[in-house]
């Protein structure tokens, strides 16, 4: 079975035929080719493949493509504008928040979320709200300080 | 590698009695809501239902509400906003203490309440159950866990019910027959296969809280600080007056379903909250049944347990 | 000590030259290649542990519309494995299969509902073989072989004395022995393991885009195995998200992509779940060690014993490797006068073990500074005091023969003592809080390659064209670590020139100089050094051409900041642009190159298995953790970590922070909660809730200080920094349990059911005490 969803990506507008058996990580990956969703595990367990959906950082390798029809859809390739870099995506760069890269979309994505509702989260704040993220290579010490570093660059 | 998630047709209905009237007309119908446990299963190949009952469409189950007979949640809302809008502090803390953020956002209340039992014999890839002739509770004849018993161990693992059983949840289940009403214990069966007591054709539709001015707390055995599910589960909740504190105590990831234990003599001022609170951490060991259904060793979940419930009782006598 | 050199671009800290790609997620990574043509591989894989292969029948499976190709054993007869005298192991199980998970089949089909399902009708007939799980049952008298030529089940023993143990144990005030137990535990890079195998069949070309850290030993596995001449092949390394270890071999996925994409005349995408990529482990093995010591009242130490038993997993892999740093590694930390190790590499049917993070060092150095620690309590001596009693002097060599140049680990216990407050905290901690210490070290690139050629051991070249750029080719693997950056930084310290001028194109075995890979730490040290000869060579050629527009010797040029001038002269200064410009006209684009070879005397002792360990340089740490323990449900909190790591010279600071903390963090998840769980070779833990990779909740802060000790021989002084770190976490945990709990573990990790029952244990044995 196929459904027609209309939804918004990155701000821009989209109508596709999706199986209802589609996960919106294939959807995004394989029919959009945003690539930048990462599957790091086999179903709901290391946040990799987080994406915003209508404002709110969800795993989306665990999500019905289907149940997007109307949703706004934030991924990596739509944070920048212009090529200017959001400030989680300089903070992350600049503090080495990222290492290998792999977690980082999923990252930055549950952190952008965090900071449109808390944009001044306490050390603990940014740890509850990314703790369905994993990172094997920073400690999360450097991530920390990148969420941190974004906030202050926030007025 | 996804992209393997089998073929089903995605029903959307908008009303309870439409859901309702699916459910009971199609063949191999499963309700889904959130997905965080139905897809995350069906990805390992634990289900292949011919059709998904998709339930966030339903806007009268995403409510909640407060009037004088209490607290009424929907069952289609939200972990999130559930934590947000609690007034129970034992409910709150369960439903953060759940999986990571991210899942939050899209599980539900109702979804907690019917999660799968889970059991590491169980919640493995087709290959590995295929390789281990599957289990008892999927495809197989086996308990893995209890060989030589005839049910299957696998242990309920939801956050949410214990801190609802404590404080006196009842359940809405709509059928095509209407709605009935049932404590919330009565919900679970105690095996670890047929763990619910639904029908096929039947939805947890809304939780009611009876008021009250409890005091509650819940408290979870776990290995990380985000995502594990609990090892063993407790939420308390507790009546004070001048000269006696009063508990009632549930479980969660003890046995094949959550445990409300029989009432424990009060604590009185003339208790020594030693004795008191060290027979409290043997009731609850003695209430707590866990298997091999872990990796983590059953008697490690016993003994935690029982210290983490002594230890949150009196930490709520002393408020 | 030499002062350390702040440098324009070296010793300043940048960010990753490809880190805007990652935060913008335009960084390429194997699976994202995506495309149209692609097929779908899948792996069928044994479910038994043990067995001999009677039958596979693949003719319903190939009938399967969507099926185009179908390979088993029977498509390729060459072993293939890291070591070259220990290959052992085919990329599809011939004959025998020897742990559950093994390949024993593969598919390519037009999607992977197609490839599922296809796998579903091969038909499997296997004759089970008795299985054996634990070095015990494998070394028992009559147990089954995994391998015909391996008597015993063993792979390697290993017996090495250096000196006389038995005279150094006699001169002691106090020998204690203890014997710790270290579970198997996995890299869990987040990414997981994926190749795309191209093959042209008008060509015979072959190209390969994998997840490797060593391209190298790909390209030479995939020439064996598939009878190709090598150069008809290409490998390509994308981003690749983490290794730690997990992929400094060819892994079997990689070849079983290439012989797909053969028979299929096309391309497949071969992408292992979360579980395939736990089953192709080459983790740490579950190891036991049996540790000595001797110690003198003033706790120097007089001598050292230790037996290892290493549960390998069922195929050589890196294992000979493993068991021989374990040994080796007991060398060059401490003056200790004499050291005995028997090790022992045993066969079990389990998936194999290989490199990780701190290959061969982490669990003996845990078994060692926690005998050190308790020894020390038991002869009232600071631990601390204990380490400083017992410090090299470098310039020397290990009684095995191992150079070290540069020694900064006294630096390190005193910036971390202080930063810890030590001296005022230790014994004050309230009850169920604590602090404990331990050091460790690991090399900076192992002096002699498995795949000994003679050749230098790292190649850098550089192309400077008509558009002023300069490009640097390596093949050195960058998964994460920042060792791109690296090469960039030193071309751009050498050259005088803005990081901007300088792209540095990697891994891609058409384009860019053969290089060994990403393990041992050799990069930094190897690849960094030949990136420093390649741009000296540069210079050369534009300080010539300079020399010549200035007209005075090249030796009174100098180059900085984009420019060429006179030193101290008033002459104005050429700008790069201008320079570059002359020195093309001369000779047109210009190529050169750099190499690094290793010195003949880092290249160890002359004894069997002397190579293994040997290297240019050892990095040191040293570190404190304090620990909360909750003695009810024997959870542990890590509250703070303070680390200080001597990296020689920290070409980039910033890099070399986020790789002590995450080694250092990654040696909390082993010390934590990391382990593998199997059940009859069923690997319980194919998943992230059951394998515990620690959550941001619940890691700590951990405050970094970087000592400099200047190796003479290292980049610009530089030694390694992403491991040296990680072996002292287990440890100084261990020792911080002790000193909150006054009850000592012997088993890694400290999970809380663990340690309850040791709490339950000491406090029985308490009131034994207080009853007698």
């Amino acid at each position: 079975m196929k459904q027609i969803i209309s939804l918004s990506i990155n701000g821009k507008q989209f109508e596709d035929a999706v199986s209802d058996n589609m996960l919106l990580i294939d959807y995004l990956r394989n029919t959009r080719g945003l690539t930048g969703t990462k599957t790091g595990c086999d179903g709901g367990e290391c946040g990799a493949c987080t994406v915003i959906i209508d404002g709110q950082a969800r795993p989306s390798c665990i999500t019905l493509a289907s149940t997007c029809h109307g949703a706004s859809i934030e991924t990596i390739e739509g944070q920048a504008r212009n090529g200017i870099l959001t400030p989680l995506q300089q903070a992350f760069h600049e503090n080495l928040g990222t290492q290998c890269g792999f977690c980082t979309p999923g990252m930055i994505l549950t952190a952008e979320a965090l900071l449109r509702h808390n944009p001044d989260p306490s050390e603990d704040e940014i740890k509850q709200a990314l703790g369905g993220n994993l990172c094997r290579c920073t400690g999360y010490v450097k991530i920390i300080k990148s969420v941190r570093t974004a906030a202050e660059a926030n007025p | 590698m996804s992209d393997t998630l089998p073929n089903f047709q995605l029903l959307r209905p908008d009303t309870i009695q439409a859901a309702v009237a699916i459910l009971h007309d199609t063949e191999n119908a499963k309700l889904c809501a959130g997905g965080t446990d139905l897809i995350v299963n069906m990805r390992r190949g634990l289900a292949t239902p011919k059709a998904l009952v998709d339930l966030t469409a339903i806007k009268e189950m995403q409510q909640i509400t407060n009037d004088t007979e209490g607290l009424h949640i929907g069952a289609g809302v939200t972990l999130s906003e559930l934590a947000q809008n609690t007034p129970h502090s034992a409910i709150a803390q369960a439903a953060l203490a759940i999986a990571g953020p991210g899942h939050r956002f899209a599980a539900t209340v109702g979804g907690n309440l019917c999660l799968d039992t889970r059991c590491q014999y169980y919640n493995q890839s087709h290959w590995w159950r295929k390789s281990n002739d599957f289990c008892l509770k999927y495809r197989g004849e086996t308990c893995h866990v209890a060989p030589s018993g005839n049910r299957c161990r696998a242990a309920f693992t939801g956050d949410l019910a214990p801190a609802f059983l404590v404080l006196g949840a009842e359940v809405d289940i709509a059928s095509p027959q209407g709605i009935r009403r049932i404590p919330l214990a009565e919900l679970y069966s105690g095996d670890g296969t047929d763990y619910l007591t639904l029908a096929d054709n039947e939805i947890v539709t809304k939780i009611h809280l009876p008021p009250g001015s409890a005091k509650s707390v819940y408290g979870k055995i776990r290995i990380r600080g985000a995502l594990d599910f609990p090892l063993a589960g407790v939420a308390i909740a507790a009546k004070k007056s001048a000269r006696e504190t009063r508990f009632r105590i549930a479980l969660t990831g003890t046995n094949s379903r959550p445990v409300l234990l029989d009432d424990p003599a009060p604590f009185t001022t003339n208790d020594s909250a030693e004795t008191y609170f060290s027979a409290l951490n043997k009731a609850v060991q003695k209430a707590a049944s866990p298997q091999r259904s872990t990796i983590t060793a059953p008697l490690y979940r016993k003994q935690s347990i029982g210290a983490l419930a002594a230890r949150l009782a009196q930490g709520l006598t002393n408020d | 000590m030499i002062e350390p050199i702040k440098g324009t671009v070296v010793g300043q800290p940048v960010p990753l030259v490809d880190g805007i790609e990652k935060v913008t997620g335009k960084a390429v990574f194997t699976a994202d290649l995506i495309a149209p043509d692609n097929l779908t591989g899948r792996i069928l894989r044994s479910p038994v542990s043990h067995g001999r292969i009677i039958r596979i029948d693949t003719s319903k499976a190939e009938a399967l519309e969507g099926v185009t190709a179908i390979v088993t054993g029977e498509d390729c007869a060459f072993t293939y494995g890291v070591i070259p005298i220990a290959m052992n192991e085919y990329p599809i199980a011939r004959d025998r299969v020897r742990y559950r998970g093994e390949a024993v089949a593969a598919v390519a089909a037009v999607d992977a509902r197609t490839a599922e399902a296809a796998l579903e009708l091969i038909e499997l007939e296997i004759e089970e073989l008795p299985a054996v799980y634990t070095p015990k049952e494998s070394r028992a008298v009559g147990a089954e072989l995994l391998h015909d030529n391996k008597p015993g089940n063993l792979e390697r023993e290993v017996h090495h004395e250096f000196g006389n143990v038995e005279d150094g144990f006699a001169s002691a005030d106090l020998v204690s022995q203890e014997v710790f137990h270290c579970a198997e535990i996995n890299h869990a890079q987040m990414e997981p393991h994926a190749a795309l195998a191209e093959y042209d069949v008008s060509r015979d070309h072959l190209t390969l885009h994998s997840v490797s850290q060593v391209p190298f030993y790909v390209h030479l596995t995939l020439a064996r195995c598939l009878e190709m001449d090598t150069s008809h092949i290409r490998v390509v390394k994308p981003f690749v998200g983490g290794g730690f270890g997990s992929r400094t071999e060819t892994l079997n996925f990689e070849i079983i992509a290439a012989l797909l994409a053969r028979k299929a005349g096309g391309k497949v995408m071969m992408q292992l779940t979360r579980e395939e990529t736990f089953i192709t482990h080459r983790g740490r093995p579950d190891t036991e060690v049996k540790m000595k010591i001797g110690l003198s009242k003033s706790g120097k130490i007089t001598a050292a014993a230790c037996e290892v038993v290493m549960s390998g997993g069922a195929y050589a892999g890196y294992g000979l490797v493993t068991i021989l740093y374990a040994g080796a590694l007991l060398h060059g930390i401490y003056d200790v006068p004499t050291i005995k190790y028997d090790g022992y590499r045993v066969y079990t049917n389990h998936p194999p073990c290989g490199a990780m993070r701190g290959h061969g060092t982490v669990d003996v150095r845990h078994a060692f500074e926690c005998l050190l620690d308790r020894m020390a309590r038991q002869l009232n001596l600071d631990p601390f005091e204990v380490r400083k009693a017992n410090m090299l002097a470098a310039p020397m060599f290990t009684a095995n023969g191992l150079m070290i140049n540069s020694y900064g680990l006294p630096e390190c216990l005193e910036k971390v003592k202080a930063a810890s407050g030590w001296n005022e905290r230790i014994g004050q901690m309230p009850e169920g809080r604590g602090l404990g210490m331990a050091c460790s070290h690991y090399v900076s690139g192992a002096a002699k390659p498995v795949h000994w050629t003679g050749e230098p051991h790292a190649v850098v070249s550089m192309k400077l064209d008509f558009d002023g750029g300069i490009t640097a080719f390596t093949g050195a693997s960058d998964i994460g670590q920042g060792s791109t950056t690296i090469v960039a930084m030193a071309a751009a310290e050498i050259l005088g020139v803005d990081l901007g001028r300088v792209r540095v194109l990697t891994n891609d075995s058409a384009v860019t100089p053969k290089d060994n890979g990403s393990y041992s730490s050799r990069v930094t040290f190897m690849v960094g050094n030949a990136a420093i000869e390649a741009a000296k060579a540069m210079r050369e050629k534009l300080v010539a051409a300079a020399a010549t527009k200035l007209d005075v010797s090249p030796d009174e040029v100098e180059c900085e900041g984009e420019s060429f001038f006179v030193a101290g002269s008033s002459q104005s200064a050429l700008p790069f642009q201008d320079v570059a410009i002359a020195a093309l006209a001369s000779e047109g684009t210009i190529n050169v190159k750099g190499t690094f070879t290793t010195p003949v005397e880092a290249q160890g002792g002359k004894h069997r298995g002397g190579a293994v360990g040997s290297t240019m340089g050892f990095s040191y740490a040293a570190q404190v953790v304090e620990v909360a323990v909750d003695p009810d449900t024997g959870q542990i909190a890590v509250d703070k970590v303070w680390v200080a790591l001597d990296c020689g010279f920290a070409i980039n600071p910033l890099a070399v922070e986020g790789q002590i903390e995450g080694s250092v963090w990654m040696g909390m998840g082993q010390g934590l909660s990391e382990e593998t769980h199997y059940k009859n070779g069923l690997p319980v833990h194919g998943n992230f809730l059951d394998y515990r990779v620690p959550t941001i909740v619940e890691s700590p802060d951990i405050e970094v200080h970087i000592v400099e000790s200047i190796d003479p021989l290292g980049p610009f002084g530089a030694k390694e920094a992403g491991e040296g770190a990680l072996s002292g976490f287990p440890p100084a945990l261990a020792n911080a349990v002790a000193n909150a709990i006054q009850t000592d573990v012997n088993f890694l990790p400290l999970t809380p059911d663990r340690l309850l029952v040791a709490l339950n244990k000491s406090r029985r044995a308490a009131r034994r005490k207080e009853a007698s």
